[in-house]
């Protein structure tokens, strides 16, 4: 504390007004133990040949380092009256500032590692570094430690970090992360295989497949080999319904995993088939059963566990839901106001269509949504149902469209951290982009909420930010706070951490800012 | 047109010269360059602000102490046209008052710190107020609890001793002498003024 020892004779001085206050006499002072000692001297430094001069007492406010203790007396030159170090002397500067400003700091363009060992030669630790080169430090620091461990990995081969206790624990993890060991892989290709299949064969049958002696049309392909369809359905089935329950026994929260939303998909791909063993041929039933078949084309929503694509567009249509719901809502009101005003403008005309608003309903809507044309080419031959699922097609394809604007906008953020090698699933809500990192499946999902104003996501200090607080989520103590602090002032936005606990027995309740759970043992070396 | 962005300038000062303090005060040349490239380090435009000046008392007495008060008084007292800052040169002149300055030098300033308003003399209420703030700079982790009734008996005791004739005030004359023949404030006194 430079800055105290300065003030120390003002302060004193101003003590005493405290005098008239004190009952007894106070302590004698402190007696300093050198009274001989000379005024202050000028050190010269001999740093690989270039010189710094520095009053002794610049040097002495650290007492616990190289330069401030008698440690630096080793050094000592007689010949020619100075200390020599055989250091890096453009790193010696940054030190001899700290001596003289209180602060070190860090220069970006210097090695990280020459930094920290000129540190440790002179005695000083890293925790002193300046606010402002702190979070650089602390970037650079964790991408090293990166790059060691992933080239000790490469090398030693070794893909699993973590020893996991049980089966269980690692079916998990394969089922989350295919790339984990080829057990895994072979699992996800072969469901994936099978879904297409599946889909595939919904497709086909429906084929006409050429006549049958004896009858007068074509069936299709299902009628016509309905055996082999059959089996390949049973098939598909059997492996869909033996994933659901593997996933089922090694999920951690048996509740949660049954009320995802992918478990559902995969229940409602298999019901139809269970529910169509039960019910026998019966005229009365066929027809719901008709319907049920339907529901097997949700097999094709299996694949968004395959496609990471698909999972975003999931997560956009969450996070747009509410501007989808204006949309709609927005939409209603126009159609409203436009239906009546076509009423009533109609009213006065003998045998109009219009005879009622909710008949102009019709109208305004496929002239809105632009489908006018479904309305006008062949419309004898469809019944309302088709005409609307027609219309419902053409809606779908305007809500895609709004819906792929916003998704592309949220998929290229994505997508840049990804390729930075940190995979990062986003979704942005307005001001605030919410980060969910998945590191390992058991551990707890960290999600971070950054308000974004101006600075572009894609830029590379965003990404240097969240570089670091992923290192820092993992330690929770005084650096982390401090750490959140700097970049809290380094970029002017407020930081919140949500630790969001799932897949874990007890999983604490999320509050900004809990303490994360203590990280699993390491591996040994 | 190039728009220049008027920045406000921060006040700066420069002490005047070095032979002239050396008159004013009782500091010697080598001293007077100590201290001022200590205070130069530490204020490196010239003034003090009272931010400053608090943040520095703050640094010292940390943990639970409230010396945001004692450092306002200690501060409106070297700013008497109350500019809000302080220089080197009003420093340099307490500092040389107290530590080389005479007995009634130095009680003289610690009567001017308790009169708050500058009249002259002393109140109940700017004793207890300036008692408080001294009270508070040891926080709240004493031996025995600090608490009113405290200050009240400390200052009702300040008046016996220092307020001779009984009008409710102390005046300087007052104060001057009850303090100088009381050998305890004489030698703290010297106690807490002894090294440099």
């Amino acid at each position: 504390m430079a800055s105290v020892a300065a003030w120390l004779p003002f302060a004193r001085a101003a003590a005493i007004g405290w005098v008239p206050i004190a009952n007894n006499p106070l302590p004698a002072p402190p007696i300093p133990k050198d009274k001989r000692r000379p005024d202050d001297e000028k050190l010269l430094i001999n740093v690989s040949g270039r010189r710094f001069e520095t009053w002794r007492n610049t040097l002495e406010k650290y007492p616990d380092t190289l330069l401030g203790s008698n440690e630096r007396e080793f050094f000592y030159d007689e010949e020619t009256k100075e200390y020599f170090f055989d250091r890096d002397p453009d790193i010696f500067r940054h030190i001899l500032n700290y001596y003289r400003t209180g602060k070190l700091h860090y220069p970006k363009h210097e090695c990280l590692t020459s930094y920290d060992e000129e540190l440790a030669f002179f005695g000083i630790i890293p925790d002193v570094i300046g606010d402002c080169c702190y979070e650089d430090y602390r970037d650079r620091k964790r991408e090293n430690a990166e790059r060691l461990l992933d080239d000790k990995l490469s090398e030693s081969g070794e893909q699993d970090k973590y020893i996991y206790r049980s089966i269980r624990e690692r079916m998990w993890r394969a089922f989350e992360n295919p790339h984990t060991s080829t057990a895994a892989l072979v699992f996800y290709y072969v469901t994936g295989f099978f879904i297409a299949v599946s889909v595939m064969a919904n497709v086909v049958e429906t084929v006409p497949c050429g006549r049958l002696p004896g009858k007068k049309e074509s069936q299709p392909c299902g009628e016509r080999y309905k055996i082999i369809f059959f089996c390949g359905d049973t098939a598909c089935v059997m492996i869909f319904t033996a994933e659901y329950l593997l996933r089922m026994f090694a999920a951690p929260d048996r509740c949660k995993f049954v009320r995802s939303v992918m478990s559902i998909i995969d229940v409602v791909a298999i019901l139809p088939y269970y529910i169509g063993l039960g019910i026998t041929d019966n005229d009365d039933v066929s027809g719901a059963f008709v319907t049920l078949r339907v529901f097997r084309v949700f097999r094709i929503f299996k694949f968004s566990r395959h496609s990471q694509g698909l999972r975003i567009l999931g997560y956009t249509l969450k996070s747009c839901a509410s501007e989808l719901g204006f949309l709609v809502f927005s939409l209603a009101m126009a159609i409203i106001i436009f239906a009546t005003v076509m009423f009533y403008a109609e009213k006065n005309v003998e045998d109009t269509t219009f005879y009622s608003i909710p008949s102009a309903f019709w109208y305004t809507i496929v002239t809105m949504t632009t489908l006018g044309t479904l309305d006008i080419v062949g419309v004898e031959n469809l019944n309302l149902t088709t005409r609307t699922i027609g219309a419902a097609c053409s809606l779908t394809l305007i809500f895609l469209r709004i819906i792929f604007s916003i998704f592309f906008s949220l998929f290229q953020n994505v997508i840049v951290k990804t390729q930075n090698g940190i995979r990062l699933d986003g979704q942005r809500n307005g001001n605030v982009l919410k980060l969910i990192m998945p590191k390992e499946s058991y551990r707890p999902l960290f999600s971070l909420s950054i308000e974004v104003s101006q600075i572009s996501l894609a830029g590379p200090d965003c990404q240097r930010y969240l570089a670091g607080l992923l290192d820092q989520l993992d330690i929770f103590d005084r650096q982390q706070q401090h750490y959140f602090r700097c970049l809290g002032r380094h970029c002017h936005r407020r930081v919140w951490l949500y630790t969001i606990c799932t897949f874990l027995p007890n999983p604490p309740p999320p509050s900004p800012p809990p303490p994360p759970p203590p990280p699993p043992p390491p591996p040994p070396p | 047109d190039v728009e220049l962005d008027i920045v406000e300038q921060e006040p700066r000062y420069k002490p005047k010269d070095i032979n002239a303090l050396c008159r004013t005060t009782h500091f010697t040349r080598s001293e007077l360059q100590q201290l001022y490239r200590r205070f130069k380090d530490r204020c490196p435009t010239g003034v003090v602000t009272e931010a400053v000046f608090k943040d520095m008392y703050f640094q010292m007495f940390p943990k639970g102490a409230s010396s945001s008060q004692y450092a306002h008084y200690v501060f409106s007292n070297l700013d008497k046209e109350n500019t809000g800052v302080i220089s080197f040169t009003d420093l340099i002149g307490l500092l040389s008052r107290l530590y080389r300055g005479s007995l009634h030098e130095r009680l003289r300033w610690v009567f001017t710190l308790y009169d708050l308003n500058g009249d002259g003399c002393i109140t109940r209420q700017e004793m207890t107020s300036v008692v408080q703030a001294v009270y508070d700079l040891m926080g709240k982790h004493t031996d025995t609890p600090v608490d009113e009734t405290t200050v009240e008996h400390k200052v009702e005791a300040l008046f016996t001793m220092l307020d001779t004739n009984r009008d409710g005030v102390i005046t300087l004359d007052e104060f001057m002498e009850a303090c100088s023949q009381d050998n305890t404030m004489v030698h703290n006194m010297d106690t807490i003024l002894n090294p440099l």
